[in-house]
């Protein structure tokens, strides 16, 4: 199986750690990883600020770029999820998704697909799960607080793997942070409101790292942890995961 | 008759996918004892409910409840403490003041702990102008679920009915729950 | 770049105190409706089901509302049809007029606030007196509603009591919830035993028995409607259900949804006239149809008015009802702005961070979110689109566009990290408020990747 890795741009500029743990991560189970490096950016923040037309010619460089691999695999639940649900009705007929079928985040890939018995992580410390909107309630990572489902997280599966972590969840467990693309800046006062609020529960949850499949929550979060001088670290999930490689 | 003409003409011009009709068969929830679900659920509203004891008289209960009670309204022919016939009077407004009203419920429902009361007094304003409210309930006659309810009234002929699950309440102010907004202070629910 | 419900947030928001008894008020409220859903273990088959007969409904109103106005009328109901607000007001004057009406008591109705029937009536000489609490707080304030179903949300108790102790005489200093509600209470009761007409609205209008059906927690509308000879009903085309087996569903979901309640403490079935009375429905259509033929956002017309994606909404509740343009605040009251007029209510099409909560509580299952998305995507058309958005949304597509420019802006990104505060930290910069910018890494990650720096190891 051939895996195309998708670093979202963000991550590429101001995470690259996030996409080596990804790719160490999946190097580690054996797999063949291909990095295509014209990728660039999967068009959401433009969609997202009612612009999806801007997205279109990178929607299609995108599919044509990871259509040939059998699957696709990024470190962001939210660039995926757009992939993955908004894709298939921006690309016209003249251009049929092929990505967003076999796009995964890395975490639902490695407990969906991979379905590892062990990790090889030790990270002795006490972790807040940042449960991202998308990530929640588009990919179903974890069950949403507001469904009456059973519950599960396959995040915080995952990390019941790492020896020695402290597994907590913030108060209003997948309440939005108030990252949300353009809406950071185009409702600043409200979007640092909610961030505020989410560093807050985390904190008051124990946590010493705040920890999360999307490192645009966790960049937001930071700005606000930063700006406030507050005792709380941030680390994406696949670090954690990979920390032992 | 033209505004509903241009009303009904819009909706048809306006096409849209049509949907159909889904099979309304709802696995609900049951409960193993509905009458203890039924008491528990009304209490939790605000109000209360009780199971009158084998051989305990509904009146000296009644009476034990509420005994500074003066102006008492009943039409139930099982109810001998002093009380008035609501029937009797032709102006809903005089029965402002009532400080009790007893009246007979049809059916319970033991998830909401509502009860079906198809008018059965001359002015429905009893229901809901007395101070405190009594219902007379068959505990024999309660119901799991709203579908059940529902499915009880289907064939019956009322003009009005209404379900009532405790004392009238609001949270208008600060979200602070109050009893005793506008219709009955205290609603007891007494199963025989 | 900031939007109107940007601005009047940012308003909200500086009353940091107000701002998180609000946001948590509403979030327990939020909660009290978890633990209802979660206490029935079909709930997610209910708001399937729920969603499907209201799109059906909907499908088929013109059946459904011809069905429901028949037997109606069979029951000695006089139904009046009105296409818009103006209609309604002078349908509902008339029926007024005809019997000399002095005082109407109301219950509450959202479609008379749409309608802005209060105004018309008083202007015309008639006294108007809201019955629910927090309505008839408002209305002696001169305020309208800032949530559908707890419409005095952001009112605080001691503003309540300094209003009745103007209005109702009330003990001086005494803001107690209780005492105020008792106050009102006996002030109400005689504005029901003197008022000569009852208007209540309507939750649901049942077709195949022409019967109307309103839940209230005070009893209010059950009061006015049982004292007075005269009722009339004011209700929305997409109100009805097509029967009382469809009404089951609705009633499990109403109550557990708007307030956490297993059920509002009176649902109240008017089938027929009172005894020597007069009983008048009107059905109002106010722009309702041309939605129907919106495939975008025909979902709307499910809305049984809940409030519930308010109360979840993360947005609302941390900038209140009065930051929206539209008298429906929250998820569904930006799309129902958009639907009424795009021009005039777009400007709450920001207030949304895309979380997708509002979609998980409604409990008929409207695509809310989705909605909002949609009408971002028509906003550059209707000229209405943020132009600092537009502006960088085209410098992302060029730059993301080309792969060989994006590596060379990668490289050189970091040289930003050691811009003076200055430059970055100002009122261009709307990241800046609150929040530290990131900073770039020394190296990208296909930077190293193209110098091979990531390399397989295959270590298990």
């Amino acid at each position: 199986m051939k895996i195309g890795l998708f670093i979202p741009c963000y991550v590429n500029a101001i995470y690259p750690d996030v996409g080596i743990a990804t790719y160490k991560l999946l190097d580690y189970f054996g797999l063949d990883i291909d990095y295509p490096v014209n990728q660039t950016c999967c068009g959401q923040p433009m969609a997202n600020a009612g612009f999806e037309n801007e997205a279109l010619t990178l929607a299609k460089n995108f599919d044509e770029m990871f259509g040939r691999y059998d699957y696709v695999v990024a470190p962001s639940a939210s660039c995926t999820a757009f992939v993955k649900f908004n894709y298939p009705s921006i690309l016209d007929s003249n251009h049929p998704c092929r990505t967003g079928g076999k796009i995964y985040d890395v975490c639902e890939f490695i407990h969906d697909i991979v379905k590892p018995a062990k990790l090889p992580g030790r990270f002795p410390h006490k972790v807040s799960v940042h449960n991202s909107c998308h990530g929640v309630r588009e990919l179903r990572l974890s069950s949403a607080s507001e469904l009456n489902i059973p519950r599960y997280s396959k995040l915080k599966d995952l990390l019941s793997l790492v020896e020695g972590i402290e597994v907590f969840e913030p108060a209003k467990v997948d309440e939005c942070c108030g990252f949300g693309g353009m809406f950071s800046i185009e409702e600043p006062a409200v979007s640092v409101c909610m961030g505020e609020d989410k560093v807050k529960n985390h904190i008051a949850a124990g946590a010493e790292y705040i920890t999360g499949a999307d490192s645009s929550c966790l960049m937001h979060l930071q700005g606000i942890v930063e700006r406030n001088k507050l005792p709380v670290k941030f680390i994406h999930i696949v670090q954690i995961l990979a920390s032992g490689l | 008759m033209s505004s509903k003409n241009d009303i009904i003409n819009n909706i048809r011009r306006h096409v849209s996918t049509e949907y159909d009709m889904p099979e309304i068969r709802v696995e609900a929830v049951k409960f193993d004892n509905p009458v203890a679900e039924f008491l528990e659920i009304s209490r939790s509203v605000g109000g209360d409910a009780v199971m009158l004891k084998e051989g305990e008289d509904i009146n000296t209960f009644i009476r034990a409840l509420y005994p500074k009670a003066v102006t008492v309204a009943t039409n139930l022919s099982g109810i001998t403490i002093p009380s008035f016939n609501p029937d009797e009077t032709d102006d809903p407004h005089s029965l402002d003041g009532v400080e009790l009203a007893i009246v007979k419920g049809e059916f319970g429902v033991a998830e909401n702990g509502c009860v079906w009361i198809p008018q059965n007094v001359k002015q429905k304003a009893l229901y809901f102008i007395a101070e405190n409210l009594v219902i007379v309930l068959d505990k024999n006659r309660i119901v799991n679920n709203m579908h059940e309810a529902y499915e009880r009234i289907a064939a019956s002929d009322y003009g009005f009915g209404v379900y009532i699950s405790g004392p009238s309440k609001t949270a208008d102010i600060e979200q602070a729950l109050v009893i005793g907004a506008h219709g009955a202070k205290s609603v007891m629910i007494i199963l025989y | 770049m900031s939007t109107k419900h940007a601005k009047s947030a940012t308003l909200f928001i500086r009353n940091r105190e107000q701002e998180q008894w609000h946001n948590e008020t509403l979030w327990f409220v939020r909660q009290k409706r978890d633990n209802m859903a979660m206490r029935i273990p079909e709930w997610e088959d209910l708001r399937e089901l729920a969603g499907k007969i209201k799109m059906h409904t909907v499908s088929r109103l013109d059946f459904y509302l011809e069905m429901f106005s028949s037997e109606a009328e069979r029951n000695g109901i006089t139904v009046h049809w009105a296409k818009d607000a103006r209609e309604h007001n002078e349908i509902v004057y008339s029926i007024l007029e005809k019997h000399q009406v002095k005082k109407l008591v109301k219950s509450k109705s959202m479609l008379t606030e749409e309608c802005l029937l209060n105004p018309y009536l008083i202007e015309k000489g008639i006294e108007v007196v809201e019955s629910d609490l927090g309505e008839r707080i408002l209305q002696l304030m001169g305020e309208h509603p800032s949530h559908i179903v707890m419409p005095a949300i952001h009112k605080k108790r001691e503003e309540v009591g300094k209003l009745f102790e103007e209005k109702m005489d009330s003990e001086k200093g005494n803001s107690d919830p209780t005492y105020l509600t008792h106050t009102a209470r006996r002030y109400l009761r005689r504005e029901f035993l003197t008022a000569d007409a009852a208007m209540t609205g309507a939750n649901f209008g049942v077709a195949q028995t022409g019967e109307v059906v309103v839940c209230t927690n005070e009893g209010n509308a059950d009061m006015g409607t049982s004292l007075c000879k005269l009722h009339i009903v004011s209700m929305g085309i997409e109100k009805i259900v097509p029967d009382l087996k469809s009404l089951g569903v609705f009633t499990r979901l109403l109550a557990r949804s708007a307030t956490g309640q297993p059920s509002t403490t009176y649902t109240s079935h008017y089938r027929k006239p009172k005894e020597g009375g007069e009983m008048h429905i009107v059905i109002v259509d106010n722009g309702r149809s041309e939605i129907k033929g919106d495939s975008e956002h025909v979902q709307t017309l499910k809305c049984i008015r809940c409030g519930a994606c308010m109360n979840t909404c993360p947005v609302y509740r941390r900038s209140g009802g009065y930051s929206y343009t539209y008298f429906i605040p929250g998820p569904v009251g930006i799309n129902l702005g958009m639907l009424k007029c795009p021009g005039k209510y777009y400007d709450n099409v920001s207030a949304c961070s895309l979380c997708y909560s509002c979609n998980n509580v409604c409990p008929v299952k409207i695509d809310l979110a989705d909605q909002i998305y949609r009408w971002r995507q028509n906003l550059d058309s209707l000229r209405k689109a943020d132009r600092t958005k537009k502006l960088m949304s085209k410098g992302m597509k060029f730059l993301f566009t080309r792969p060989a420019l994006y590596r060379t802006v990668l490289k050189m990104a970091p040289a930003i990290n050691y811009l003076p505060r200055i430059f970055v930290y100002n009122k261009l910069n709307a990241w800046g408020y609150g929040r530290e910018l990131p900073r770039f890494a020394g190296e990208s990650f296909t930077s190293m990747w193209k110098k091979g720096k990531i390399r397989k190891t295959n270590k298990q």
